[in-house]
């Protein structure tokens, strides 16, 4: 493998607008149902009533939102429990379906990051390829807060850092994904489990 | 429902239009296309896509949003396959691409959707004079020929001028290109008021005081920013929140104050406080008076602004002929009332803790670069025509107005990016201005005035937007304080806009439409408004037009070309107005003087850029002969920056900037320098604190009074009405507070009905877990809302980024009522809200209060699972 492809995310940029999203269910001509980027928003918190003053509150909360696509791993989980052998990755380390090959069985969905996205019409699962062919993938070009980025996930780490997982993402010991991310302020880093 | 089958329908469909003399720019045309092309999965636009067969036509995107992103369309053979957002310069914040948000990118979706509107089509149970007029909003449609449809328009504009004259047709935001023949027809009602001001329509003028922004550059010096009500990631996408996020990296500190922690928040703000809906003018007075009783020895007050620039602060500062007890600082202080508005009592109200408010007050008041940015939210409630005042008040005070890294400013839709146009063009994004080198056609009903104009200030002849459905079914309106009129509406024309869904006390809107003689509807979706219309005419989108010209922000303007054929057999609303005009025996040419090209072309030859010296301006496109020819169209040749042709193909012009050009603006600094060379268009020359022009503007309009000064009046449905008993705080009937927020799945009703945008935000109902807890209600659940005024159904997201005792629901949802129960179950926001006009008639959203209780029914389905609205699927009738 010359290369590694793979996505820069940043967390505190993010503000969850669903571009990409749309973006890419565009590109891809996707019904709804079937979405290679999904966002996720974490929140949560509490209120603090004031002791003296009903009605008067603090709150302490934190919100900040997750944009996701395939993280085309090193360790993938869905090209290991492929029955068809219809994953692999590609000399850009895409890891990619071929829908000649697959069932559509499914069993691709342990993906822990919940990439790879069935097609009800076609009957065959379907994974992000980071736009091949495109000049960038269009969630890249799309976002409106630049917080997104592809290419040789090395340099990327170079120019980010090594964080790859932040909460509620996997640990990315599980999988290996080519991210890199910019935690947001509130975003503590995926924990394993155990 | 958007899904293969949609998108394999597309070109089909389009297949059934190809025998016209279609011609799109650029496009190769065939008009037969071989069986196997005809599927259209994605496997066949992927390859048509890669092999270049087609072409990036610069799309436009219409939606009255007050953002703009630029989007192109990819065509071909007539089909969009896909859609793209602004490449056409490299992105530096200097000069920034205009990204599309998550509606930019779903406008295919939506615009070729299996709902859009096809044929002309009439109510199955309509005769003329109504017909079963109960029926309206759930009866069956026949589709008809353009000629009957036209008839019966006419015949019954005709019908009910003669029976009760042109007074009795109420057309309101039909937009100018309708207008046009109703004007010529003897004009017709229309409304008075702004949807989206709020109370700046009428105060901003008065007190010589409309929060304008800085220049980007400018606001980048800024160190602190609060953030007041505001959500510019949903409610004006793209380059206003990513304006504030480089004020982030430069280490600006954001604080946020708002009921709600919105995505705006969550990606900048080191602090919130949370202040309920309608509280934000109690909160300013809370930091007024902190400022006033923290200020030793003028540390924190800039009393040489307040003294040459602003009159009514205090006794010694009044403008002649003014009670001098009638001042801010006395009724601050509890001077006369003996009620301190100090930061307890503000406390009482708004629900921030005290000492967080006199925190925030003296943070704001010390920091000398400092930023206040205000939504329209707050402007935007019952009894808030003193709040602007407020503001100025606290602003003056601190030294933050008219000077560079300061500003008071309301409302994103000008990017965060304000001064003059530096490219000069139309902002056609929510209104068509049709025939700008023509004389307008003036409506005699509205004061001659411009037909179709947006009328912000009160007209007689005009009903104000509270009143509208009121107006209708008492067959009264205000003219003024002690002046209520007759006026007998027996037609409503809805074009352009969404007055029937998004006006208050929807269900008085209801009423009203099953109580006239015609109602007629022209869209490109079954929306609300045609729902309940006797006669729906199909209207092309502007990607079916030749194109269309509109600012971007202060620095682009765009030119978007046509995409696609008309859809079906839908009509521009200019040739709806030209084949009524005829029918009416008008001229014409009167309402169309010239052909829309040549109206696009005038556009762009009269668009101005500035220069270097950042004050002159010049053509910004050069127009040779050889263009005049190839345009087929009239003109002179001229000079300017950029050949016409380069503008129409990349569709946009950023204008280059960099931090120490000629461009920059401060707010009011011209002013500040010298108040009395360069007075406000105020009576007294300077800013109002004390305006008496303001109260005595309140008080003609004839709904309640107000004080020169702001003095805090709350909301007929705000914090203080959910109470029985205020001092004990026993709460009443509706115990909750409800406001309204732009949400990110629509622009008011514009793409809420796309399938994908459904699927991608819910318009949910959202409430703290606390009062959710206290009624056995849990995340997901449906829920019913009621208020005084209607029930609304939706699912709830039960979350703590709202504060306790404050709910919200998103505005531009479409109404869907269950006639039996009288129950909404689209979400429609004004179903609940009630619409008593105050002060200046502004529109109140954010003051309604509302129970909600778990729905013991069915639940609902999440919206995105909803059929698609088709009226008429047959191909013939």
């Amino acid at each position: 493998m010359s290369m590694q492809l793979g996505f820069y995310f940043d967390a505190s940029a993010c503000t969850g607008c669903k571009t990409c999203v749309i973006a890419c269910k565009d590109r891809h001509d996707h019904p709804v149902g079937v979405n290679f980027r999904r966002v996720m928003h974490h929140e949560g918190g509490r209120w603090e009533p004031h002791p003296a003053r009903p009605g008067v509150w603090t709150p302490q909360v934190y919100a900040y939102s997750i944009s996701v696509s395939c993280n085309h791993c090193a360790a993938p989980v869905c090209m290991e429990v492929c029955p068809a052998g219809a994953i692999r990755k590609n000399e850009h380390g895409l890891v990619l379906v071929d829908q000649e090959l697959c069932l559509g069985c499914r069993l691709c969905k342990s993906c822990p990051y919940d990439a790879p996205q069935f097609n009800e019409k076609r009957g065959v699962m379907t994974l992000c390829d980071g736009c091949a062919g495109d000049a960038q993938p269009a969630c890249v070009a799309a976002c409106p807060q630049r917080a997104l980025a592809f290419g040789d996930i090395g340099a990327l780490k170079t120019k980010h850092g090594a964080v790859s997982g932040i909460e509620p993402l996997p640990d990315p010991r599980l999988t290996l994904p080519s991210l890199v991310i910019t935690p947001h302020r509130h975003s503590p880093l995926s924990r394993d489990p155990s | 429902m958007q899904d293969d089958e949609v998108i394999a329908r597309t070109p089909d469909a389009l297949e059934e239009q190809r025998g016209r003399s279609a011609h799109l720019p650029g496009a190769a045309i065939s008009t037969t296309r071989p069986a196997e092309q005809r599927t259209a999965g994605a496997v066949t636009r992927e390859k048509t896509f890669s092999a270049g067969q087609g072409r990036w036509v610069a799309a436009d995107c219409w939606a009255d949003c007050g953002s703009k992103g630029y989007n192109k369309a990819y065509v071909v053979d007539g089909v969009v396959v896909r859609m793209g957002t602004d490449d056409t310069i490299p992105d530096s914040w200097d000069r920034p691409q205009l990204r599309a948000c998550a509606r930019g990118q779903a406008l295919r979706f939506w615009l070729t959707g299996p709902d859009r509107l096809r044929y002309p089509m009439k109510r199955k149970h309509w005769a003329p004079g109504g017909g079963k007029k109960e029926l309206r909003g759930r009866d069956e449609w026949l589709r008809i020929s353009w000629d009957e449809a036209l008839d019966i328009l006419a015949g019954e504009l005709q019908r009910i001028k003669q029976t009760y004259g042109n007074s009795a047709i109420l057309a309101t935001k039909i937009g100018v290109i309708a207008a046009r023949a109703l004007g010529l027809f003897g004009g017709f009602t229309d409304k008075w008021g702004k949807y989206s001001s709020g109370v700046w329509a009428h105060v901003a003028p008065l007190i010589g005081f409309s929060a304008e922004w800085n220049d980007r550059y400018d606001l980048l010096k800024s160190r602190l920013f609060l953030l007041w009500g505001a959500n510019p990631v949903w409610s004006q996408a793209g380059l206003p929140a990513y304006t504030y996020w480089q004020a982030k990296k430069a280490g600006a500190k954001f604080i946020a104050i708002d009921p709600f922690y919105n995505p705006t928040y969550s990606m900048l703000a080191d602090e919130w406080i949370a202040i309920r809906p309608g509280t934000d003018h109690a909160m300013l007075l809370g930091m007024i008076h902190t400022v006033l009783v923290e200020d030793r020895a003028g540390a924190l007050i800039d009393r040489d602004f307040l003294e040459r620039c602003t009159v009514g602060f205090d006794a010694q500062h009044m403008p002649p002929g003014a009670d001098p007890k009638e001042n801010l600082t006395d009724y601050v202080l509890g001077t006369c009332d003996g009620q301190p508005k100090d930061a307890e009592w503000a406390s009482e109200i708004c629900g921030a803790p005290a000492e967080r408010i006199r925190a925030l007050a003296l943070e704001y008041a010390r920091t000398e670069n400092a930023a206040l940015c205000m939504s329209g939210g707050p402007a935007r409630v019952d009894n808030a025509d003193s709040m602007p005042q407020a503001l100025l008040a606290l602003g003056a005070m601190t030294g933050h107005l008219g000077k560079s890294g300061s500003l008071v400013s309301v409302a994103h839709h000008f990017g965060t990016n304000g001064g003059p146009q530096l490219v000069r063009g139309h902002n056609s994004r929510s209104y068509n201005p049709s025939h700008t080198r023509a004389p307008d056609i003036p409506n005699p009903l509205a004061g001659n005035r411009r037909a179709g104009d947006s009328y912000g200030e009160p007209i007689e002849g005009c009903i104000n937007l509270n009143e509208l459905n009121s107006a209708v079914l008492t067959g009264r309106y205000t003219v003024g304080k002690g002046d209520i009129r007759p006026i007998n509406i027996q037609m409503i024309y809805h074009a352009h806009g969404a007055s029937m869904n998004q006006l208050p006390n929807t269900l008085q809107g209801v009423q009203a439409h099953r109580k006239v003689e015609f109602v007629v509807a022209q869209n490109m979706f079954m929306t609300t408004e045609a729902r309940y219309a006797d006669l729906v005419l199909p209207v092309t989108s502007r990607w079916e037009r030749y194109g269309n010209v509109c600012i971007g922000h202060r620095e682009q303007l765009l030119w978007h070309s046509q995409v696609m054929e008309p859809w079906f057999e839908s009509k521009d609303d200019l040739w709806i107005g030209v084949e009524l005009a005829k029918r009416l025996g008008l001229d014409p040419e009167a309402v169309e003087p010239w052909a829309w090209k040549q109206e696009i072309f005038n556009q762009v030859a009269d668009a101005r850029v500035v220069k270097e010296d950042g004050k002159t301006y010049e053509p910004l496109v050069t127009i040779t002969e050889q263009d005049l020819a190839e345009y087929g169209v009239e003109g002179e040749p001229q000079q300017g920056r950029i050949p016409i042709r380069e503008f129409q193909e990349k569709g946009i012009y950023h204008l280059p900037r960099s931090p120490d050009d000629n461009f920059g603006y401060v707010y009011l600094k011209a002013f500040r320098e010298d108040p009395e060379k360069r007075p406000l268009k105020t009576a007294s020359g300077k800013l109002e604190i004390h305006c008496q022009a303001l109260a005595d503007f309140v008080s003609r309009r004839g709904w309640t009074e107000i004080r020169p000064i702001p003095t805090y009046n709350p909301p007929l449905e705000g914090y203080e009405a959910t109470f029985k008993d205020w001092t004990n705080k026993l709460k009443g009937d509706y115990p909750l507070q409800l406001y309204n927020l732009h949400m990110p799945r629509n622009a008011h009703t514009f793409f809420d009905n796309a399938a994908v945008l459904r699927e991608a935000f819910a318009h949910e109902f959202m409430m703290n877990p606390l009062d959710a807890h206290a009624r056995g209600i849990r995340n997901a659940d449906t829920v019913l809302i009621r208020s005084r005024w209607g029930k609304v159904l939706r699912i709830v997201s039960v979350t703590p980024l709202i504060m306790p005792g404050v709910t919200a629901l998103g505005q531009g949802a479409r109404l869907e009522l269950d006639d039996e129960t009288g129950i909404d179950r689209g979400g429609c926001a004004n179903v609940l809200k009630g619409a008593t006009p105050t002060g200046g008639g502004h529109l109140g959203w954010n003051s309604v209060i509302v129970e909600v209780e778990k729905w013991p029914g069915e639940p609902l389905e999440p919206d995105h699972r909803w059929p698609a609205v088709i009226p008429v699927k047959e191909s013939k009738a």
